[in-house]
């Protein structure tokens, strides 16, 4: 059988892609469409490096068989567009050194501020217990992971009285 | 030489499934969540002649309750699509299964339990894993559908060996079934390396009508379960010191554990005798104070 076609939204964006049906999505991600923020290291599943939300929830793309994206919708860090409150935060506390596992945690993290706004430590070193870092920035990551949690508060706070001033 | 490319079929409701993996048999492999299956493509070490995936079919994934068994007891039913990720954030299951939930939290990171699937993890049935062994504690069972009809297999008879099962090949693992806890349940999971490894030992203990059942997972090819050590408890509640102690290392006994990069043997046996007693003591805590079930990280 030859490639197929897969039709998925990534980061709001409908997009069709040829890919075999035994590749992973990292690659496609890659090859077809030039993401450099999803990156393969282990190809296990086990170091985060490769993650994407998949219908907003994280995923390693090194073991998701590409046709498994089909219908679903994709988000990947080039979709946060560089201003999003958990990417301020990495700056603000500067959550990194070599910036390899950033975007893999800042999606993790995403997520995990959604379903949780208000996580205490140990809830955000379960969230973050399968995305490593080598450079070992994890104090770093959980402090910026804190500092995110209290952006986005505000950003919410911002949008009820923005909200409130036009209905008034 | 070209590389042989698998065909994708994807059906779209049990029945067309079926019907695909009656004609295909082994010559192709089915792909739920697809980790394990993911894993072993990226290594070369499958290369089928097609991947059948039950991704979707939706009337694969779902969790009810069924009002009564046999015993009046309601039983929790859960399709095999299900992700471990809805599984443990499942009220329904928090609720009424609670030990269930927590274990299912315990496997790997969020990333994987969003993809892996209750189906997956058992038709998987790999030594390490956390769910057999305690959905081998709890009686549960799985529902093997064919064109021929169905079948109910106790996850004890489903799992037979080093990654096989007693699925055949024209059969899908299309439903799990886990009775009502009863008294109490715990499952502990000891790792001996990071917080979201596999387990090193795992030790799941459950009194149902005055009865024990330990089961240690992760230590040998497939859940490992003696009646008789556990037969010591009987009509013991709670479980004396001692006796706790005992059953401990009459399993570390009983067992022989495989070396891995987990721990040796020995190693294994050793903490066998520590885990299974400190299961049977953590069984009497929750029995004494909520006559519920939880579980022990
Ligand atoms: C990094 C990593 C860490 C992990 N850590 C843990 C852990 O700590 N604890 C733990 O318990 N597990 C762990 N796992 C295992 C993980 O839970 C399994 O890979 C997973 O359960 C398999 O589920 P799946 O749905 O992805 O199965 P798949 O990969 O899709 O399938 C697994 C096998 O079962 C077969 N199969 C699947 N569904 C059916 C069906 N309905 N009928 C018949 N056959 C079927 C497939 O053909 C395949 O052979 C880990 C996995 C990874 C990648
Ligand atoms: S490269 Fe995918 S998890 Fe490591
Ligand atoms: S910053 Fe280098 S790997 Fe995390």
């Amino acid at each position: 059988m030859a490639a197929m076609e897969i039709h998925f939204t990534l980061n709001g964006q409908p997009v069709a892609v040829q890919a075999e049906p035994d590749e992973m999505l990292l690659e496609v991600l890659r090859r077809e469409l030039g993401l450099r923020s999803v990156r393969e290291t282990c190809g296990l599943g086990i170091c985060g490096a490769c993650t994407a939300l998949l219908n907003g929830q994280p995923i390693s793309t090194c073991i998701l068989l590409a046709p498994l994206a089909e219908g679903c919708d994709i988000t990947t860090v080039e979709g946060l567009g560089g201003r999003h409150p958990v990417q301020r935060a990495f700056e603000e506390v500067q959550a990194f050194q070599c910036g390899y596992c950033t975007p893999g945690m800042i999606l993790t993290i995403k997520a995990l501020l959604e379903e949780q706004p208000e996580p205490d430590e140990e809830t955000i070193r379960r969230a973050l217990g399968g995305n490593l870092c080598r450079c070992g920035c994890y104090l770093k990551i959980i402090q910026a992971t804190q500092r995110a949690a209290v952006l986005l508060a505000e950003e919410r706070r911002r949008q009820v009285e923005r909200s409130a001033a036009s209905t008034s | 030489m070209a590389r042989h490319i698998p065909a994708w079929l994807a059906p779209t409701s049990l029945e067309e499934a079926l019907e695909l993996r009656a004609r295909y048999g082994e010559e192709a492999t089915v792909v739920a969540g697809g980790t394990f299956v993911g894993i072993l493509m990226n290594q070369g070490l499958l290369q089928p002649a097609a991947l059948l995936t039950l991704r979707q079919i939706p009337q694969l994934a779902y969790l009810r309750i069924e009002d009564a068994d046999a015993s009046g007891q309601p039983l929790l039913r859960i399709g095999a699509m299900t992700t471990h990720r809805a599984l443990e954030r499942s009220p329904l299951v928090q609720r009424g299964w609670p030990v269930l939930a927590a274990t299912f939290a315990l496997v790997a990171s969020p990333r994987v339990r969003n993809q892996a699937t209750v189906g997956g993890v058992l038709a998987d049935a790999d030594y390490a894993s956390d769910p057999p062994a305690l959905l081998h504690a709890l009686e549960a069972s799985v529902v093997a559908r064919s064109l021929q009809g169905e079948r109910l297999i106790p996850v004890e008879e489903l799992i037979i060996g080093h990654y096989e099962t007693s699925l055949r090949p024209d059969e899908l693992l299309t439903e799990v079934r886990v009775p009502r806890t009863m008294e109490g349940a715990v499952y502990r999971k000891f790792r001996s390396r990071s917080s979201e490894d596999r387990p090193c030992v795992a030790v799941a203990a459950v009194r149902r009508r005055g009865r024990l059942r330990v089961v240690v997972g992760a230590v040998a090819e497939r859940p490992q379960y003696f009646p008789e050590i556990c037969a010591l408890a009987e009509g013991q509640a709670p479980i004396e010191a001692a006796l706790a102690r005992e059953i401990g290392e009459r399993y570390a006994a009983a067992i022989e554990p495989i070396s891995d990069a987990r721990g040796s043997a020995h190693y294994r046996r050793r903490v066998i005798a520590v885990e299974v007693r400190r299961a049977l003591e953590d069984l009497n805590r929750i029995i004494a104070t909520e006559g519920g079930s939880q579980r022990h990280a």
